[in-house]
């Protein structure tokens, strides 16, 4: 009497009958997207780049060019912020009707601030996976030395019961 | 938190705090005197001799407004925020964030994309002889379990076959 708020389970659950008995009736999963996809609505790329600063529509304030130095430029950046700041409070004082300009100023300096940041991140993922690679290699040898340590055990042990099993049996 | 996390947490601490310095100010600054023609409205009732000063709405040094009788527009209670502390505060705050965001700047751990590719190949390949070193040593422990399970085997058949009935 009630509508199942349960919807039924995907058709395609006939396919795999007879997957016990034979694994290669059922058909294979489906290989991995390339290139675009969509999700619940939105198309998206595999390959997910920062759009750069032109690209919005917002002034680029630090140079250009393949290699920028993150630190200086992160640091050249906030004291401009803190000295826009400082004008912003003067044109407040002297002339208050334009303030518009300082305060796009401002706006301007935090998303050149936070593109940089997130132009960060690639060099972020490449170190975290660096760190996953180092801490795998350290558990495998820390496996290593823990099999080859009760392997010697058990064979002492195995020494040890046979040299029993010896003396007692020419008792 | 990551470093990155936390100097774009900087970022808009020290956008809250520059928020929060021009904020109250502008809405609890009192009112300007406009010309000598029009009352004080810090002190609408003056003494002859006192000067009226004008005061500038922004000014965190704001000149004291002296009353002899308290003026009757004062509201009851004095204003949570006074008015020379608060900026103090928030600047003493904006410089603060600033110092932090420097500090986590120089605590970045940068290094070339170059530098990260060939430590990734690196660690890969040695990730592969490590990982082919554990499965010959888990084989041949396996091995050995095996061995040992049979003989145990052996040993409690004889045991049982050897026991004499009672």
């Amino acid at each position: 009497m009630a509508t199942s708020a349960y919807p039924p389970p995907p058709p395609f659950y006939r396919l795999y009958k007879d997957y016990e008995q034979d694994p290669s009736s059922a058909p294979e999963p489906p290989p991995p997207i390339d290139g675009k996809y969509e999700v619940f609505g939105v198309t998206r790329e595999i390959n997910e780049v920062l759009p750069s600063l032109e690209s919005q529509g917002i002034r680029q304030l630090y140079p250009k060019g393949p290699n920028i130095d993150f630190k200086k430029e992160l640091r050249t950046l906030n004291r401009e912020l803190q000295l826009h700041i400082l004008e912003l409070a003067d044109i407040l004082v002297e002339r208050p009707s334009q303030y518009a300009r300082r305060v796009e100023d401002i706006s301007v300096i935090f998303q050149n601030l936070h593109h940089l940041l997130n132009s960060l991140r690639p060099h972020q993922a490449r170190a975290t996976l660096i760190h996953m690679l180092e801490s795998q290699i350290q558990r495998r040898k820390q496996a290593i030395e823990d099999i080859k340590q009760r392997r010697e055990e058990a064979q002492k042990l195995l020494g040890e019961s046979l040299l029993v099993l010896d003396g007692s049996q020419t008792n | 938190m990551d470093i990155i996390t936390q100097l774009q947490e900087q970022l808009s601490d020290m956008a809250m705090v520059a928020v929060n310095t021009f904020g109250p100010l502008q809405r609890d600054a009192p009112p300007d005197r406009l010309s000598s023609s029009y009352p004080d409205p810090l002190n609408p009732n003056p003494k002859p001799e006192e000067d009226a000063k004008p005061q500038a709405p922004a000014q965190p040094g704001a000149a004291p407004a002296p009353a002899p009788a308290p003026p009757p527009a004062l509201p009851p209670q004095p204003p949570a925020l006074d008015l020379a502390e608060h900026p103090k505060a928030m600047s003493h705050a904006l410089v603060l964030a600033a110092k932090r965001f420097d500090a986590l700047v120089a605590a970045l751990p940068l290094s070339s994309e170059e530098d990260q590719l060939k430590r990734i190949q690196e660690l890969q390949a040695e990730n592969e002889v490590v990982g082919l070193e554990l499965q010959k040593q888990l084989e041949a422990a396996e091995l050995e379990l095996k061995q040992v399970e049979a003989l145990f085997n052996e040993a409690t058949d004889n045991c049982i076959n050897l026991k004499k009935p009672d």
